[in-house]
C-alpha cells in the first residue's frame, strides 16, 4: 500500500528584489520588483507504507517545502499527491490525525510547562479516548525514557531531553506517518543515536512510515533503507540507502590527535590517506570500501599514542557532488522507485 | 464514548486550560500592566474631578463622577487584557511556527481564539483588581446592582469582537511583512471611537452616531456602559449588536484565513 504518492509537483514563491543603495530603496517602496524562486521543480516520489525514506539535498534544495506540501501546509503551485490517499492541503485537519511531524527547529511544546501538559493537550487535539491515551503515554515515556523529565518545564530541558519529548509527542496518536524535518540537528553523538534506535524501534513495532530530512549521513545510514537526494527541487538520486553508502558515502574522515612528542605509524594502513598532516593533529580519509573504519581505528588505536579523535562522515554537499559526477548510479525521479 | 461534538468541546478547552497555565508564567508581565492601569486611572481621577468640579453639576450626560471612573476601570480592565494578536501571529509566519500550528486536527483561528478568550480572560481578572483597588481608594464601593451581571455578560462578546478585529488584520501577515502599521490604527480606532476613554453619550452627536454604526462600541463601550449603568432593555440590544459583528467577521475572518492559508509562505527549515 502506498503512503505517499507525489506527481510533478511544483512550489514557486515571488520574492521582493530588494538592490542595495537608499535610492533603489525608495524606488523598491514606490515600484517593487518581485522575482520567482522556485523551490521545488516538479517532484515524483512514491513511498510504501512502513518504509523509512531518507529525503535528503543540500540547504534550499527543496525538502522543506516539500514536506509543508505533504503535511498540507503549503499550497503547491501546480501538481499532486496523494499522502494516506488524501489530498494534503485540500484536507488537512483529516489528514492531521493520520500524520506526525517533528520539526527540529521548531518545538510544538510549551516552553514554560513541562511536557505533560503537552501531552494531555495532544491527546485532547488528538481525540484519544482517556484510557488509551494515558497507556500510550505511559508505554512512551517508558520506552523513550521521559520519566525524570515530564514534569520540568520544557524550558529547563537540554536539546536532547527535548528533542527526545518532542519525538515521543509526535507518537502520541500513533501516526501512520511520520515527518522528521532534521530531527537530530544540534544533538550530541549519543543522543542521535539513541534518537535513531527509537525511532527505528517504532517503525518495526509500529510500521510508522518514516520520511525523514537529515543533513548527517549517519541518520540516513542507521535509520533508513531508501534515499531519495533532491537538488534545485528535483529529484536526482533515488535508491535503497546500501547503494548510497555502497558507492557515495565512501569515505570517512578520522582526526586524530596525538600526544606530544608520539609519532604516527610509518605506514598507513590501505585505504587510509592523509589529506592534512601537522605535528601532531592528522586529517586522514578512509576510504571504506577497501578498509574497515574498526580496523583502521584500531591500528592507529594499538600502535600510536593518542590524546583526542573524531570520525566524521562526509558533509551533504560532497554526497550531493558525488551524486551529481554520477559516482553512484541511483534512478532518476522519472523512473521512481517503490 | 466521546460523540464528535464533545470531543471538539475538549480539544478546544484543553488549549485554554493550557494557555492559562502558560501565562500564569508571566508574573512580571501582570504586575508592569497592573502598575501602569494604577497610574492611569490616578491620572484620570483627578483629571475628571475637576472636569466636575467645574463643570458645577453632579453629573454629566447622566453618569456621575463614581460611574465615569469605575466605568474607565472596566473599560481599561478590558483594553489592558486583550493580548497582542497581530504580534503574535506575524511572528508565527516570520519564525515558520505556524508550521507546528497547521498541523494539528484543529482549526488555526479557533486554536488562537481559544488562546485569546483564556489570556484575556485571566488578564481581565487581574487588571479589574488593580484598577478597583484605586477606584474603590478614591470612588468608594462599586454598587451598581445589576451592573456587574451586564458586565459579565457583555465580556465573552466584547472579547470575542476584539479577537475577531484583531485577526481580521493579524491574519494579513500571510500576505505582507508588517500588520504593525495597521495593529495600531485599529487599537487607537478603539480608544477613540470605541468609548475606552469615555462613554459615548458625552461625545458629540454626530460621532455618537457615527460610533453607533461601527464594531468598536462592543469593545469597551458596552460591557463598560452596561457595568456601571444597567439598562435591561437595552442589555438585550446590545448583546444583539456584539453578536451580530461577531458573525460577521467571523465570516470575514474565516474567508481571509482561507484565502491567505493558499499564498502562505513558511519561513525556515
Amino acid at each position: 500500500m502506498l503512503a505517499l504518492e507525489v506527481e510533478g509537483l511544483v512550489k514557486t514563491f515571488l520574492v521582493k528584489r530588494k538592490p542595495e543603495g537608499f535610492k533603489a530603496s525608495v524606488r523598491s517602496l514606490l515600484r517593487p520588483e518581485w522575482t520567482e524562486k522556485t523551490a521545488v521543480a516538479g517532484i515524483r516520489l512514491k513511498a510504501e507504507a512502513g518504509e523509512t525514506l531518507a529525503f535528503l539535498g543540500p540547504n534550499g534544495a527543496g525538502k522543506s517545502t516539500t514536506i509543508k506540501m505533504l503535511t498540507g501546509i503549503l499550497h503547491p503551485s501546480s501538481g499532486h499527491a496523494r499522502v494516506l490517499g488524501m489530498v494534503p492541503w485540500k484536507e488537512r485537519a483529516a489528514l492531521a490525525f493520520r500524520i506526525g511531524a517533528v520539526f527540529g527547529q521548531k518545538s510544538q511544546l510549551w516552553y514554560h510547562l513541562p511536557p505533560a501538559d503537552t501531552f494531555e493537550l495532544l491527546s485532547r487535539m488528538y481525540e484519544l479516548g482517556r484510557a488509551d491515551y494515558l497507556r500510550r503515554r505511559d508505554e512512551l515515556v517508558e520506552r523513550f525514557e521521559l520519566g525524570p523529565y515530564m514534569q520540568t518545564p520544557v524550558r529547563k530541558l537540554s536539546l536532547g531531553e527535548r528533542m527526545r519529548c518532542e519525538i515521543a509527542a509526535a507518537f502520541l496518536h500513533r501516526p501512520e506517518l511520520l515527518f522528521l524535518d532534521e530531527p537530530t540537528i544540534g544533538l550530541d553523538v549519543i543522543v542521535k543515536r539513541r534518537i535513531r534506535e527509537l525511532i527505528a524501534e517504532r517503525n518495526r513495532e509500529e510500521g510508522t512510515t518514516v520520511f525523514l530530512t537529515s543533513h548527517d549521513p549517519s541518520d540516513i545510514e542507521q535509520l533508513c533503507r531508501r534515499a531519495v537526494v533532491i537538488h534545485h527541487g528535483t529529484v536526482i538520486f533515488d535508491a535503497p540507502v546500501e547503494r548510497l553508502k555502497r558507492e557515495v558515502l565512501t569515505c570517512k574522515t578520522v582526526r586524530l590527535k596525538l600526544r606530544d612528542g608520539a609519532r604516527l605509524l610509518e605506514k598507513l594502513p590501505g585505504g587510509v590517506r592523509a589529506a592534512e598532516a601537522g605535528p601532531s593533529a592528522w586529517r586522514l580519509s578512509v576510504d571504506t570500501t577497501t578498509a574497515s573504519i574498526e580496523d583502521v581505528l584500531a591500528a592507529f588505536v594499538g600502535h600510536c599514542a593518542i590524546e583526542d579523535m573524531t570520525i566524521e562522515d562526509p558533509p551533504m554537499e560532497d554526497v550531493i557532488r558525488a551524486v551529481y559526477e554520477g559516482k553512484a548510479g541511483g534512478r532518476p525521479a522519472e523512473e521512481g522507485t517503490v | 464514548m466521546m460523540t464528535p461534538a464533545l470531543a471538539k468541546w475538549h480539544k478546544y478547552r484543553a488549549v485554554g486550560i493550557i494557555t492559562v497555565k502558560q501565562q500564569l508564567h508571566y508574573r512580571v508581565d501582570f504586575i508592569v500592566r497592573a502598575l501602569f492601569l494604577l497610574l492611569i486611572l490616578f491620572i484620570f481621577i483627578h483629571l475628571w474631578r475637576a472636569a466636575y468640579t467645574s463643570s458645577g453639576s453632579e453629573t454629566i450626560e447622566g453618569f456621575a463622577l463614581n460611574q465615569i471612573i469605575w466605568y474607565l476601570v472596566f473599560a481599561e480592565a478590558v483594553t489592558m487584557a486583550c493580548p497582542q494578536l497581530c504580534v503574535r501571529i506575524e511572528e508565527e509566519v516570520k519564525q515558520g511556527e505556524v508550521a507546528v500550528r497547521l498541523i494539528r486536527p484543529i482549526a488555526y483561528n479557533g486554536f488562537h481564539y481559544m488562546t485569546y478568550l483564556a489570556e484575556a480572560g485571566l488578564r481581565f481578572i487581574v487588571q479589574l483588581a488593580a484598577g478597583s483597588a484605586i477606584a474603590w481608594a478614591y470612588m468608594g464601593s462599586p454598587l451598581f446592582g445589576w451592573g456587574w451581571a451586564g458586565l459579565a455578560a457583555l465580556l465573552p462578546g466584547a472579547f470575542t469582537v476584539a479577537f475577531l478585529l484583531n485577526l481580521a488584520v493579524a491574519l494579513l501577515a500571510f500576505w505582507v511583512e508588517e500588520t504593525r502599521g495597521m495593529e495600531f490604527v485599529l487599537q487607537k480606532l478603539n480608544f477613540t471611537v470605541g468609548g475606552m476613554l469615555l462613554p459615548l453619550e458625552l461625545m458629540p452627536d454626530w460621532l455618537e452616531r457615527v460610533c453607533g454604526w461601527l464594531p468598536f462600541q462592543a469593545v469597551l463601550y458596552f460591557p463598560a456602559r452596561m457595568g456601571v449603568a444597567f439598562d435591561g432593555g437595552r442589555l438585550a440590544a446590545f448583546l444583539l449588536t456584539q453578536w451580530g459583528w461577531a458573525a460577521a467577521l467571523a465570516v470575514l475572518c474565516a474567508f481571509i484565513y482561507r484565502r491567505g492559508v493558499r499564498k502562505l509562505n513558511v519561513n525556515g527549515g
